[in-house]
């Protein structure tokens, strides 16, 4: 009996391992799929043609433009401020509204959240329009804020539908523990109920992120004079033909990023080697 | 969470008067003000114009017809609704089951490394998407490296003809929207409970029956989302199939858009989204008449 | 190391607020009369003669781009055109924004450069007979160019495209007010035709046309004869000139063709509303200088190594050798004055649209 268990269990680890392996493999192939488009926007910006079509030998050329003559990069600066803010003005009403929605009864609960679904399935080209429309009815006007509040709304529908998935049958009674145990709403909120959804509000950061730095028509219809968005850019330099100093940049933003990730692990296991805290903290 | 409602919604109301509304109305109220002010008044004014007409400089008539959506139910139309229905569908079925394996080996991952993992998924994404897809074109360019390496390699004698071929239409969508699956999906995952996967082992159930009975139902909040936020923004998408597709398609937002910006038919274009939204509500009606997902309360 | 993240996070907020104040601060002086805000097309005009307008009057220029030249006349017409001064939508969405009261009428008295421009492209009867409200600035014709060694076939009409030899052969830009044009030429009809029994057989000229057709691109049609996927290019001169000098010399060759090819104009307009209108007339009267436009043709010439096709008559004649030579504009003069312009057609716009809507999803 003994031995039959003892094979059956070496048996499961072999097969863990297999498992564990092909997984990675799969992982990587994901990866790999993924970054091809990537690697080719990195190749073509040494690609010495003043559009790309084929490769036509290496050139540098356009890391010079980048920095000498380009204007791209305050086209950037304003597409960040853009996504950090509806980042972080969406995971405000999203998180919250998010609980709101799953734990309480209100009259117009069934009303929100079929609205929730309206920003993600209507064309762009809709919702742009009747934003536009709506920004002009209340005379409000155009420029940062206003793409700023037509992003965080189509990115709040998004990030509700995945702190729900986090969120359903999750253990709350820990929070009526803290609560019985004497904690306000609030205290709770912020010790007991954001750190479990940390991976959620990740998940939807990122998607948040993805969602506004690569808007065009929405933000098309709704931007004013002194906010042009680093896409918007992008497609009307497409009329004269795009040239690879935007594949430079996308390069330069790509390197940032990834060394980044990089050196931030690099020095986290330093860190770590240093004080061995228990501090579950996320990057 | 059936119980857990009962209870937290009674602990809402031990409080009296207004103290009790205050916690629904400081999650809730935020969201709900929002929503109203930017999709339900804009959406009414686009409900509104798709009762109008179209006047002949391509202005608004203000004039009632329900003419837009009688329209709409031509043989033409709703082949173009059912191809739209067809690709988003498609699409989903392949973001999910790509998806899901990355998500469940992320989420297998220590926190610290799967945020960076995740990061890494995102990052392409941060990219513009224009210059992404026209990449992927010229690597299927008969001169392009995909051709060229095969050739070089004597695994083909003539290049390949793989430019806007259906296979790249998918990969295109593939990589546009594989992080819409990804992330609802490791959210999810994130939060169940493995030690059931082993127990359900040692109780001698092979891994198919362990990920039918348990690793499913637990993620199956993450697989909703995933199927939400792949298959309805697919359904609305152009641009990919336009692009890597060599634009001999028709789609529905293709036909909105073209409304709004070509015909200068903005009451049919209205009326178009209006029923874009229709389709979406209906099956997410349906959808939770058979999932039983009253907790999640996706509708 | 949390009180760090709170910090940086704090510091984060603080640095946004200011940005959006000092942005909110840019936008605020569009009030006092020192600016002029343009919605148009990215590296459409050369800088160095931007630069020379605000130092000759002191009025600072503000680019804002569009993405697509419909996006800015819908723009227009959902009320957001007041925040600029001047935009440029395409000649064939003029009409629409006229008669709705979109645009704001031009003083010709501080325009006198609008004599500069060719007789064919001033007081235009069909689009703005009294030259009210728009100018004409650059514009593209749309017309065929094949490779001379690897098209099968002989082309000086469109119906040549038909030819089932060039099947899955053909670089195209898309658009129904693009393709039905040349079908309703071709079939000896006028090319703006209202018609839906014209409309019909125009579509089923097209049917033969799609399966010929290598891939529909707008924006980038040359790419497919660049990389020799496509033999023959129906396209704009624009695309055609980076196709020139991306390929081989000789390889390239405009169509001659007996058929009217299309004209599209880049107009610019005032939208109704403008806050800026006198330096948008100033800066109109500035770009319509043949110095000033034959500068910025070159520079652009220069930069991109394209030459565009001009409305200004008096540039056009001061510019050299290099521009007029240029492969894809040095065309017969017959065949450039040959055109047609895209019109409204009222309410013959739904037609199109049905019968695009149909040949687009016809099983290929």
């Amino acid at each position: 009996m003994n031995t039959v268990k003892n094979t059956r269990l070496s048996k499961r680890l072999k097969r863990k391992r297999a498992a564990r392996i092909g997984s990675n493999i799969y992982a990587t192939l994901v990866f790999i799929f993924i970054y091809i488009p990537i690697a080719m926007m990195v190749l073509f910006s040494f690609n010495d043609q003043r559009t790309n079509y084929y490769w036509n030998g290496f050139t540098l050329d356009w890391y010079e433009y980048l920095f000498t003559r380009s204007d791209l990069w305050e086209y950037l600066v304003i597409s960040l401020i853009v996504a950090l803010a509806s980042v972080i003005l969406s995971l405000i009403v999203g998180v919250l509204g998010a609980m709101g929605l799953a734990r309480f009864e209100f009259k117009l609960k069934k009303l929100i959240n079929n609205s929730l679904y309206i920003p993600i399935v209507v064309p762009e080209v809709v919702l742009g329009i009747s934003m536009l429309m709506l920004f002009e009815t209340c005379h409000f006007p155009l420029g940062l804020w206003s793409i700023i509040l037509a992003h965080t709304t189509f990115c709040i529908p998004f990030v509700i539908i995945i702190m729900r998935g986090r969120m359903a049958g999750m253990d709350m009674s820990i929070e009526e523990a803290s609560q019985d145990l004497g904690a306000n709403r609030i205290v709770t909120f912020f010790r007991v109920t954001l750190p479990l959804l940390v991976p959620g509000i990740l998940s939807s950061a990122f998607m948040a992120f993805t969602l506004s730095i690569d808007d065009v028509i929405i933000t098309n219809f709704v931007a004013g004079p002194y906010a042009t968005t680093l896409p918007i850019k992008i497609l009307s330099m497409v009329k004269v033909g795009l040239k690879p100093e935007v594949n430079a940049m996308t390069t330069i933003m790509i390197l940032v990023l990834v060394i980044g990730v990089a050196l931030n692990s690099v020095f986290q296991a330093l860190l770590k080697k240093r004080a061995v805290t228990s501090n579950k903290t996320y990057f | 969470m059936a119980t857990n409602k009962g209870t937290t919604l009674a602990m809402g109301g031990r409080g009296h008067g207004l103290k009790s509304k205050a916690p629904a109305m400081a999650t809730a109220g935020p969201v709900s003000i929002w929503m109203i002010l930017f999709v339900m008044l804009p959406l009414i004014y686009i409900l509104f114009i798709s009762f109008m007409t179209r006047n002949t400089f391509g202005g608004i008539d203000y004039s009632f017809t329900v003419e837009n959506y009688t329209e709409m139910l031509q043989p033409l139309y709703l082949k173009v609704i059912f191809k739209s229905l067809k690709m988003a569908f498609v699409t989903t079925v392949v973001c999910l089951l790509v998806g899901y394996p990355l998500a469940y080996w992320i989420a297998s991952k220590p926190p610290k490394l799967a945020a960076k993992l995740l990061m890494l998924v995102m990052i392409p994404y941060w990219t513009s998407s224009l210059v992404r897809l026209y990449s992927l074109n010229l690597l299927a360019m008969p001169n392009g490296f995909i051709s060229l390496a095969l050739m070089k390699l004597n695994i083909i004698d003539k290049p390949l003809d793989i430019l806007y071929s259906d296979g790249m239409v998918f990969a295109g969508l593939l990589v546009a929207l594989l992080p819409f699956s990804v992330l609802p999906l490791y959210s999810s995952i994130e939060k169940m409970d493995r030690s059931l996967i082993e127990a359900s082992k040692d109780l001698g159930a092979n891994s198919f029956v362990t990920f039918k009975n348990i690793t499913i139902p637990q993620t199956f909040p993450g697989i909703v989302g995933c199927i939400i936020l792949v298959f309805i923004p697919a359904l609305g998408m152009y641009y990919v199939p336009e692009i890597m597709g060599g634009g001999k398609v028709m789609l529905i937002g293709t036909l909105v858009k073209n409304q709004f910006l070509v015909t200068k038919n903005w009451p049919f274009g209205a009326s178009l989204a209006i029923l874009l939204i229709f389709i979406t509500l209906a099956i997410l009606w349906i959808y939770t008449r058979f999932a039983k997902l009253e907790d999640l309360e996706v509708c | 190391m949390k009180g760090m993240k709170k910090l940086v996070a704090i510091a984060m907020m603080v640095a946004m607020v200011f940005s959006f104040t000092a942005c909110g601060g840019g936008g605020g002086s569009a009030e006092d009369n020192g600016e002029v805000n343009i919605l148009m097309w990215s590296n459409y005009m050369a800088d160095d003669v931007v630069a020379k307008f605000e130092d000759e009057t002191g009025i600072k220029v503000n680019f804002s781009y569009m993405s697509t030249s419909e996006e800015a006349a819908a723009k227009i017409t959902s009320g957001g055109g007041d925040e600029y001064d001047l935009v440029m939508p395409c000649d064939a969405d003029l009409t629409g924004l006229i008669n709705g009261g979109y645009l704001e009428e031009i003083n010709l008295d501080n325009v006198p450069n609008l004599e500069n421009l060719g007789e064919p492209y001033k007081y235009r009867k069909d689009i703005d007979p009294e030259n009210k409200y728009a100018i004409p600035y650059l514009m593209n014709f749309v017309y065929v160019v094949y490779n001379q060694e690897t098209c099968p076939v002989e082309i000086d009409e469109y119906k040549d495209l038909l030819d089932p030899a060039l099947k899955g052969q053909i670089a195209s830009v898309t658009g129904q007010r693009n393709l039905f044009p040349i079908a309703l030429a071709s079939l000896g009809y006028n090319p703006n035709s209202t018609d839906e029994d014209e409309i019909k057989e125009a579509y089923e000229w097209l049917k033969g046309y799609v399966p010929n057709v290598a891939g529909f691109d707008s924006d980038s049609a040359e790419t497919m004869l660049i990389n020799g996927v496509a033999s023959v290019g129906f396209l704009f001169d624009g695309q055609a000139s980076k196709g020139f000098s991306n390929m081989p010399e000789g390889t390239l060759k405009v169509a001659e063709l007996k058929d009217p090819i299309q004209l599209g104009v880049d107009e610019l307009v005032i939208p109704a509303g403008a806050k800026n209108k006198e330096n948008a007339e100033a800066f109109l009267n500035f770009i319509l200088d043949a110095d000033n436009m034959s500068e910025n043709l070159q520079i652009m010439m220069d930069q991109d190594g394209q030459g565009y096709a001009c409305p200004n008559q008096a540039a056009v004649d001061k510019m050299g050798e290099d521009y007029r030579t240029q492969p894809a504009l040095d065309i017969p003069e017959e065949m450039k004055a040959n055109y047609f312009l895209q019109l409204d057609v009222g309410d013959a716009a739904k037609v199109y649209d049905k019968y695009w809507t149909m040949l687009m999803s016809d099983e290929q």
